[in-house]
């Protein structure tokens, strides 16, 4: 879980372009969204893609995506749950 | 105020603007669900014209068979030749010019060649000038969804002021991988004919049409037999909010429909054709709009049931069968609406409606954030507000920087040129040096991290890069390239079949007028948002652009010149404008673009 936790921070980092942050600048139980790394509706439709690409998991409907992208960690125990690839 | 002397919409519901009102009348819908359409691994519901019956129809025309056409370029030369048929001028004259709406061109050709020239959105337009003989240059207008109107906005200008007598308004766009995977990339599309204003509405519909308007500058030039149609008033204003979403609030919409609204009486208005998407947000932000303005109680309708939305084509396929209802007594209903349900409450129309009224309101609403409202009416008014044509001070630059391929010279004269000569890196070098603290900036494509740092520059020379609302600021922008160093990025991610993963980040930069978007957004300018495709910088069409802000919009300042980045080389001249008899700052007109 761990190892996935940071494998993840790294892919979030990459793919929404969070230039000036490193993987230990993201709390993991922090919220994704609002406060926390000030991402908007497009960084959650990037992360939709994102969990499609290398998890293989396919969202049909982007509100799907806000109780999966609470946390880092919720994330990751989603992907875990329901990763195919 | 301009007249309307002739029109054209081809698309799958006809190939004139009367085929299309009948079509329409009858309750028709061009979508269908398509399937294994356009290289799209999913299925879509959009309304596709029939390839094969515009090729017929093509080839009707008189020197069809001369070059090699696109079909967006036959489509609009179809048009544009019907609605000059019905105008009966002659295109060959140095008093007409050729205005093309367009989103995305001929953005199709990439799939061939990521260099293909004829992606070039000034391309299409001269093809389709050559065609008709038109001798004076194209004006491209690329402003996302609003282009439409905005480019009826741009004509008003061009015939009151720039020396025309007739502007052949065109707007066009086709479907292809590229857009219907963006859209649903964002998800942002209906799996079924779209339900505009619907409580349960479920997201847009694409729709492919040509749709052109020719104008008059003088009501003389309206033929006796013809119901004159004027466009008496138009207005851009931006949200400065986000460059995709809409504002909650309808900042920007709101703002464009009072300044119309001003030329008007409102119970001469027989209704509000709505942009009407089907989105949550698109539909909603409308409502507020019209509740804040006091329009609520107007019959309200959306034509994206049957047409879908087609892009750069929307705002004047709108205005033409708009008018038509106003010269029928006829308010069409909004297809896909049962049972209406926004956050303001509003009136769309469930069934055709009957009125005497001589006037409607167009709006429409795009992604950079940009909004549009058009007052159209049968009647001549009487007494038009005069527009404040005294020119009582010449344009003068309060700033100005200039970078060729990383090589800037910055207000202050002085030059900063990179060690590194990768882009994206150097401007991430220079972000730093100016210490801008904007994370969004690393979100950016590099048209809009360009536009960034050269407007950063600028507005610190005057003290205004703050975030202070500026209701009296434009920001008017002109290149070459589009979006097309973005457009290549975002057909990397659709290419392959094995990896294909559209990017709705990347995807959000494939339109020019993002770049304004941004810097509205960053400055928190809510005045007019333009974005012009041409050649090559030119002095005289950018004050022209720049007069017409400062004179007929309530800005007092423009940021504004040109903004190009393409395969790896940008060129920037970017400008803070103002008129001004402060004879310490350098006229405009005398600046040296090349």
């Amino acid at each position: 879980m761990e190892h996935l936790i940071e494998e993840l921070k790294k892919e979030i980092i990459e793919v929404l372009n969070l230039e000036e942050m490193t993987p230990a600048d993201i709390d993991e139980n922090a919220p994704l969204f609002g406060e926390g790394l000030g991402l908007d509706s497009i960084d959650a439709l990037e992360l939709i893609v994102l969990l499609e690409k290398n998890y293989g998991i396919k969202l049909q409907n982007a509100n799907e995506g806000k109780e999966i992208f609470k946390s880092v960690r919720v994330m990751a125990e989603y992907i875990k749950e329901h990763r195919t690839k | 105020m301009i007249f309307n002397i002739g029109d054209n919409i081809v698309s799958p519901l006809g190939w004139t603007s009367d085929e299309n009102w009948c079509s329409v009348l009858e309750g028709k819908s061009g979508g269908r669900l398509c399937i294994d359409s356009l290289g799209v691994p999913e299925p879509f519901f959009a309304s596709l014209l029939d390839d094969d019956e515009l090729e017929t129809k093509f080839l009707q025309l008189r020197h069809s068979q001369d070059v090699n056409y696109t079909k967006l370029e036959k489509m609009a030369i179809i048009s544009v030749a019907d609605a000059l048929s019905v105008s009966g001028i002659s295109p060959q004259s140095d008093e007409v010019v050729l205005i093309l709406s367009t989103t995305k061109g001929n953005v199709e050709l990439l799939e061939t060649s990521l260099t293909h020239d004829r992606a070039y959105l000034t391309y299409s337009a001269q093809r389709i000038a050559d065609y008709f003989r038109i001798p004076t240059a194209p004006v491209v207008v690329s402003n996302a969804c609003i282009s439409g109107c905005a480019a009826q906005v741009t004509a008003n200008r061009l015939l009151h002021r720039g020396g025309f007598r007739y502007a052949i308004v065109c707007g066009v766009d086709v479907l292809s991988k590229f857009i219907v995977s963006g859209f649903q990339s964002f998800k942002a599309l209906s799996a079924e004919q779209c339900k505009p204003f619907d409580a349960h509405r479920t997201g847009l519909n694409l729709g492919e049409a040509a749709a052109t308007i020719v104008y008059a500058k003088d009501r003389k030039d309206v033929r006796p037999d013809c119901p004159c149609a004027c466009l008496v008033a138009g207005a851009i204003c931006n949200d400065a909010n986000h460059i995709s979403g809409p504002s909650r609030t309808a900042e920007g919409l709101t703002s464009a429909l009072s300044q119309i609204l001003a030329s008007v009486d409102s119970d001469r208005i027989a209704f509000v054709n709505a942009h009407g998407t089907a989105t949550r947000y698109n539909d909603d932000m409308e409502s507020v709009a019209l509740s804040r303005t006091g329009l609520s109680n107007l019959p309200v309708n959306s034509l994206k049931g049957y047409f879908g939305h087609t892009l750069g084509a929307a705002g004047i396929l709108e205005v033409i069968l708009s008018t038509r209802q106003l010269q029928h007594h006829t308010i069409l209903r909004t297809l896909g609406c049962e049972e209406p349900g926004t956050v303001q409450p509003v009136r769309p129309t469930q069934k055709q409606e009957s009125t005497d009224k001589s006037s409607f309101v167009k709006m429409i609403s795009g992604f950079g954030g940009g909004n549009a409202a058009l007052l159209v009416s049968l009647e001549t008014p009487n007494s038009v507000k005069k527009n404040n044509l005294a020119e009582v001070a010449p344009i003068r630059v309060l700033a100005q920087d200039l970078c060729y391929d990383g090589l800037w010279v910055r207000p202050d004269g002085s030059t900063w040129q990179p060690e590194i000569a990768d882009p994206k890196r150097w401007m991430s070098e220079l972000y730093r040096q100016l210490d801008l603290n904007y994370p969004k900036f690393f979100k950016m494509d590099k048209l809009s991290k360009l536009g960034t740092l050269a407007a950063e520059m600028v507005m610190r020379h005057v003290g205004q890069a703050t975030d202070e609302l500026k209701s009296d600021w434009a920001v008017v922008c002109f290149n070459r390239a589009s979006s097309l160093d973005d457009d290549r990025s975002y057909q990397n991610t659709i290419a392959d079949a094995d990896n294909y993963f559209p990017s709705p980040s990347v995807f959000v930069y494939t339109l020019a007028n993002i770049v304004a978007g941004e810097l509205a957004i960053k400055y928190r300018i809510l005045g007019e948002t333009s974005f012009y495709i041409a050649e090559h910088p030119d002095v005289m069409q950018m004050e022209r652009a720049f007069a017409d802000v400062l004179d007929l919009t309530p800005a007092r300042f423009v940021l504004g010149g040109w903004l190009d980045f393409d395969n790896g080389h940008c060129s920037v001249r970017l400008f803070i404008v103002s008129r001004s008899n402060d004879e310490k700052l350098p006229r405009f007109d005398e600046m040296i673009l090349e």
